[in-house]
């Protein structure tokens, strides 16, 4: 390995026995200002606290919004225009970061702080190779190309990379997702940085890659003594890889602590909504609870008085809301933005309780709604001059769903699951096979279309993409009902019943999708699906580009509208967690092919696939004590 | 601060449509009202008179205001003449093209398939011509006349609307709410109107205001080449060509000529960045929010 | 979710692409793939185009033996044009005619001149190339520092000037320009040259028939800088919508280049700001402008047609313009012909240039 070590300041230090050594990395009473001179000022951090020693990592939890890209940005002095440090201390060893000059700072990017960025694919640049990213990297380091060359690829040998000199030579784009971050680990650890920041480093990538990826950060960590700022929204993978972790809510650290106590005991409401809104993948089946409503946005933080927590926590009193609490120490190592520790374990029972979906599979009707009879999607490329072979995005699946049954297809992307369902709503027409409903083949004429879509409905991934900016909450969810055939009044009162089902407030309904939060949209789009009552809904990753506070409000209204609708469910997702808490019934797909399919639990609990057990390893266990297979070597 | 950009954008728009419009509803107003406003007949000769300048410089003469051409007529009247060819072509041509242009341009998103594919070679070998080029030798072909300047004009520029407004439709189609819609049984008919116009409707409107400032640039382009309207009818494009040849003696009628067109062509495009400022969906966002 | 339509991801892609050079080498393979489609291409295009022209002219007029006749003519005359020119034949047999010598270089003769149509237009080819190439390259060079600057100094007071100055600059028609640098340079400030190429004192020998090249070739510095002079005006005024086009283009680009993430992520590495916007940037943006380029080069040589009416230059736009005036019809096809011939060729060449900067593409 490559050995660069700066010669600035931080090697001064001695070394360290753990927490009488002077933290490497502190902020104090940090406040972050945005806002002009016309406007309120909005405080998007405030007064966070954090304290990070050699060789540990810390983790930094939140859902988006949270401000946890923030700290960042200003660690690497980049806010955005118009933000600004309004007050507090940011120390850096021996350093004071919000004193430094630019130049300065600049120069200890890339040397003693290292970033790993969120989307690798998107982190590096397209006209450029792997190599000239390396080269530009190691000339500023002051290395020679010879030299250079010679690092790059160990550097990239050490990242876990099979075949360095072919990768030197190519393009980010050429390369996977979970490549590209590690290519990335390579670029940040071949200055050997006291301290590196992985924002979101695995959020883009398959639940198996980010294993992988993990696992590398770790061992490049202990390795090297590197303290890591783990930026993450999810908690068990933070309690698994993290020494401490910081809880991050509307830009303020509401609970600090180590990370096993803080995920086993939670103090904080939020801490603990958090975890109760999560689906757990081992142990027994629970009932989601989770706040209502979603994380305030940075124009409404002024109207946050109190705690800003306040307006959506169960336990909240009169107190909460006359002023902002604040981060006291507990005398445990641990430290609790709350004026009411202790006042709840749990916040909020279930809105309603959930049944268990499993235990409902007995009951099932034998005649199934929906038949997928050797369905191959084959996808061709290029004109009529390119002989490229096609690509194989379905390979002869075959299922079937019962009436009211919830079924769960799960694989990483590429696996070919978004094609299955667009297959099977007729979005993409099958290359070979047929698929039945209520036994009879579906057809590819305009008769068969309105068949198919008077029993089939399809919920799309991005609830934003799928509204027409222009229209209201009340053309779109009444867009089912044909123009003429029925009344204004009807219309109305068609839309109110499905806002009322889909637990959006009546005043939505003059509102347009930008109007609207992601949570709200994707109600919407689920309400215009049901407008016409139909049987099957298919439901392709619905809840991936939300939070998990919302999440669980969505997963526990599709369990709602199945007593109410007594629909069936197709839910396509790549949460093993999710699928086990809404479905009954499982398919594995891995390359366009259906590995293994059958009730959830079985299949969860003793996976006979390779690809399926990869899959269930690859998730951080809920129970802390248990090692995480990727952790474990 | 997003909010407030917005409303900058907002009142910048308005701002730039008030004047382009106002200058085309001048010029309007002049063509409808030219037999009233004009001294003089616009082909009347004086050939005692000819190359006067505009009446307040040297030698001028106040019964011609702006001077007289090599044939002794009025450049005043004739200018006013001439906006009525400008006027006629600024308006037909526009909402001409825009017709032809959009209707194919969204049928051929719409549909896709074979229909989109030969829509697309047709106007791949429509663009290989420099539009000056074939526009020229579309007036050969069909000799002149204010109709076949009209013609003309609409069978070269639809290709560019046809290729603007289908890749904004293709862009369109990529968004999931048009597949929402046809699954929420929307018909296609009910799609292209309800789902893809509205979609692309600020993207037509700013062409075709913009269009209005193209057919007059290629209305006098055809007069100075000598294949446009029928002879003995002023435009402002004769009157660059006649002015050219006796620029050396006097330019004037060609500076008022030439200003009278980059006028109408500023307006024009006033009008467009105005309406695209304004038609901006951050910012009918930000209006309807506030209705 | 469209991603998944795209290739499988390769964990380790080891044996895929082995290495540089080979990758290269298929780059250039590819490359040359690419050349010989887009030749094909451009030779079933002019296929077309010739049949839209020969449609236009024959086809569309009443009469097309008036139109070939010039006014003075006998009846004998015509008659001998009608079968000189196969009009008493099917219509497309005279097509094929036409089409078949025009395939051996032969376009007919000019009925004015009395001379081939190709001889006349390879005389009056270069003139319009060089004026082409020169409004065209200081459009793109202007443009291009415009860009850049205006870049460097976004959100401030410069910008937005530029700004204006640039929408001003391309509501403007060149030929409009071009008039109004002849009134202003020419008889009013009195500046700079504005008729014919060159001041007609200065006789040199023609070899290539670009004139930069002949002065030169003759060592006549004194007529090299006279022909410099006589193009100022001409190319300035062919270049004023590109300046304005390729610094809009140019900034937004950079703009949205700067949004990407690997902006963000070289920054966090400590890249400078200089290093950033030349090696990050300037080549994702310069994508875009590459492609207006092409567009433009197209509707650069529909510009030199008037152009070179204004400043009487003897080339191809201004044998067009007498052509029409004098219904010489076999010369207006041939030039009409050469104009998208050379369109079709620019745009090609554009296409190659996106391979090279654009490696994204180099890939089947």
């Amino acid at each position: 390995m490559t050995t660069l070590l700066s010669p600035l300041a931080l090697q001064d230090f001695a070394p360290h026995d753990d927490a009488a050594s002077p933290p490497l990395f502190e902020a104090r009473g940090l406040t972050v200002q945005a806002g002009s001179l016309h406007e309120r000022p909005v405080q998007v951090l405030r007064d966070v606290n954090l304290t990070l020693r050699r060789g540990q990592v810390l983790g930094l939890i939140g859902e988006s919004g949270a401000g946890k890209s923030m700290l960042g940005r200003v660690i690497a002095d980049q806010l955005p225009d118009g933000f600004r440090v309004a007050s507090g201390s940011l120390r850096f060893g021996a350093t004071d970061l919000l004193a430094l000059s630019k130049r300065k700072h600049r120069s200890l990017l890339g040397r003693e702080i290292a970033f790993i960025p969120q989307e690798p694919m998107m982190a590096l640049n397209p006209a450029m190779t792997i190599g000239a990213h390396f080269r530009e990297h190691l000339r500023r380091l002051g290395l020679s190309a010879g030299q250079g060359r010679k690092a790059a690829l160990a550097a990239l040998a050490d990242v876990r990379i099979e075949a360095p000199e072919t990768v030197y030579d190519q393009y980010g784009f050429q390369l996977s997702g979970g490549m590209c971050q590690r290519v990335l680990i390579a670029l940040a650890f071949i200055s050997n940085p006291d301290l590196v920041i992985a924002d979101e480093p695995t959020a883009s990538l398959d639940v198996t890659t980010q294993g992988h990826i993990v696992s590398l950060l770790r061992a490049l960590q202990k390795r090297h003594g590197t303290a890591v700022l783990f930026i993450t929204h999810q908690l068990r993978l933070a309690a698994q890889i993290c020494d401490q972790v910081a809880v991050l809510y509307a830009g303020e650290v509401v609970e600090e602590g180590p990370a096993r106590e803080l995920f086993l005991h939670a103090r904080h409401p939020y801490t603990c909504a958090l975890h109760a809104a999560m689906p757990n993948f081992d142990g027994e089946w629970r009932a989601l609870a989770s706040p209502s409503g979603q994380m305030p946005g940075l124009p409404e933080y002024p109207m946050l008085t109190g705690c800003r927590f306040a307006p959506r926590c169960a336990s909240a009193i009169d107190a909460c809301l006359a002023e902002p609490p604040v981060l006291a120490d507990c005398g445990d190592a641990r430290a609790l933005r709350c004026i009411r520790p202790g006042a709840v374990a749990r916040n909020a029972e279930a809105e309603n309780a959930e049944t268990n979906p499993l235990s409902q599979s007995k009951q099932l009707a034998a005649a199934p709604l929906l038949k997928v009879d050797n369905v191959t999607k084959i996808f061709r490329r290029g004109g009529w001059l390119s002989r490229a072979p096609g690509q194989t995005a379905v390979s002869s699946a075959s299922f079937s769903v019962a009436p009211g049954e919830f079924v769960g297809v799960v694989g990483e992307s590429g696996s070919g699951k978004s094609t299955l369902g667009r297959l099977i709503m007729g979005l993409e027409e099958p290359s070979t096979g047929r698929i039945l409903l209520d036994d009879k083949p579906l057809g590819g004429d305009e008769a068969e279309w309105r068949r198919r879509i008077a029993s089939i409905q399809f919920v799309f991934q991005d609830p934003r993409a799928a509204l027409n900016p222009r229209r209201s909450t009340l053309q779109l969810v009444t867009q089912p009902l044909q123009p003429g055939q029925v009344s204004r009044q009807q219309r109305r009162a068609q839309a109110e019943h499905m806002l009322r089902s889909t637990g959006l407030p009546l005043d939505t309904l003059t509102k347009i999708s930008s109007q609207m939060s992601g949570g709200q949209r994707q109600r919407v789009n689920i309400a215009r699906a049901l407008c016409n009552t139909p049987r099957l809904l298919i439901a392709d990753e619905i809840t991936s580009g939300l939070d998990v506070s919302v999440q669980a409000q969505i997963l526990n209204l599709l369990l709602r509208l199945r007593s109410e609708f007594d629909i069936a469910l197709l839910m396509i997702s790549h949460d093993l967690a999710v699928v086990r808490y809404l479905c009954s019934r499982v398919l594995v797909m891995w390359k366009g092919v259906i590995v293994e399919s059958g009730e959830t639990e079985a299949v969860f609990s003793r996976p006979q696939h390779p690809y399926t057990r990869e899959l269930i390893a690859a998730l951080p266990p809920e129970d802390i004590s248990k090692r995480w297979a990727p952790l474990a070597t | 601060m997003k909010e407030h950009k917005a409303r900058h954008q907002l009142r910048l728009g308005e701002g730039r449509v008030i004047v382009g419009a106002t200058f085309l509803l001048i010029v309007v107003a002049v063509a409808v009202c030219a037999p009233w406003l004009a001294p003089h007949d616009p082909n009347e000769q004086d050939l005692l008179q000819i190359l006067l300048p505009p009446a307040w410089l040297d030698g001028g003469d106040w019964a011609y205001p702006l001077g007289t051409d090599s044939l002794g007529r009025d450049v005043f009247s004739r200018l006013i003449y001439g906006a009525r060819v400008a006027a006629i072509v600024g308006t037909v041509v526009p909402v001409g093209t825009c017709l032809v242009g959009a209707t194919i341009a969204i049928l051929s998103g719409y549909l896709g398939g074979i229909f989109d594919k030969s829509i697309s070679r047709l106007v791949d070998i429509w663009m290989s011509f420099p539009a000056v080029v074939l526009s020229l030798v579309l007036m050969v072909g069909l000799s002149p006349g204010l109709r076949n300047v009209i013609l003309a004009t609409i069978l070269v520029d639809w290709t560019r609307f046809c290729r603007i407004i289908r890749s904004s439709v293709i862009g369109l189609m990529k968004l999931e709410y048009i597949s929402a819609a046809r699954i929420a049984g929307a018909s296609h008919v009910g799609i292209m109107t309800r789902d893809l116009v509205p979609g692309v409707l600020p993207i037509i409107i700013t062409l075709t205001s913009v269009e209005i400032g193209i057919a007059v640039i290629v209305e006098s382009v055809l007069s100075f080449v000598g294949v446009s309207v029928e002879p003995g009818i002023p435009t402002w494009g004769v009157m660059i060509a006649d002015g050219l040849a006796t620029v050396f003696q006097a330019p004037w009628s060609l500076i008022f000529s030439v200003s009278a067109i980059v006028l109408t062509v500023l307006s024009a495009n006033m009008l467009g960045d105005g309406l695209r400022l304004m038609l901006d969906p951050r910012v009918s966002e930000r209006r309807r929010i506030e209705a | 979710m469209s991603d998944e339509a795209q290739a499988p991801i390769q964990p380790w892609p080891t044996g895929q692409i082995s290495g540089a050079g080979w990758a290269h080498l298929r780059a250039f393979g590819y490359l040359g793939l690419k050349a010989l489609r887009n030749v094909l291409a451009i030779a079933l295009q002019l296929f077309a185009v010739s049949i839209v022209i020969f449609f236009i002219l024959r086809i569309i007029p009443a009469d097309p033996l008036s139109m070939l006749t010039p006014g003075n003519a006998t009846h004998e005359d015509a008659e001998q044009i009608r079968h000189a020119y196969g009009l008493d034949r099917p219509i497309y047999e005279q097509y094929f005619m036409w089409l078949g010598a025009a395939l051996q270089g032969d376009l007919g003769n000019s009925i004015q001149a009395r001379e081939p149509v190709t001889r006349l237009i390879l005389a009056a080819l270069p003139m319009t190339i060089e004026l082409a190439f020169c409004g065209l390259g200081l459009g793109v060079l202007l443009g291009a520092l415009l860009g850049l600057t205006a870049f460097w100094y976004r959100g401030r007071p410069v910008e937005r000037v530029g700004e204006t100055i640039a929408s001003l600059a391309q509501s403007i028609p060149d030929f409009l320009w071009g008039i109004s640098f002849v009134l202003l340079f020419g008889l009013w400030l009195n500046v700079l040259p504005f008729i014919g190429p060159i001041d007609p004192s200065m006789i040199v020998e023609r070899r290539s028939g670009f004139l930069l090249i002949d002065t030169l070739l003759a060592g006549r510095w004194d007529a090299f800088g006279d022909r410099l002079l006589h193009l100022v005006l001409p190319a300035t005024a062919l270049a004023m919508i590109k300046v304005a086009l390729v610094m809009r283009v140019l900034r937004s680009s950079l703009i949205e280049a700067y949004q990407d993430e690997y902006v963000n992520a070289a920054r966090l590495r400590g890249v400078g700001e200089g290093a950033i916007l030349f090696r990050h940037a300037l080549r994702n943006a310069a994508i875009p402008t590459v492609a207006l380029i092409g567009v433009q080069a197209a509707q650069t040589f529909g510009g030199t047609l008037l152009i070179e009416s204004i400043y009487s230059l003897p080339g191809m736009g201004n044998l067009l313009i007498t052509a029409i005036r004098t219904h010489d019809l076999p010369l207006i096809q041939g030039i009409s012909l050469t104009y998208c011939a050379i369109v079709l060729l620019v745009n090609a060449l554009v296409d190659l240039s996106y391979l090279w900067l654009n490696p994204r593409l180099r890939r089947q």
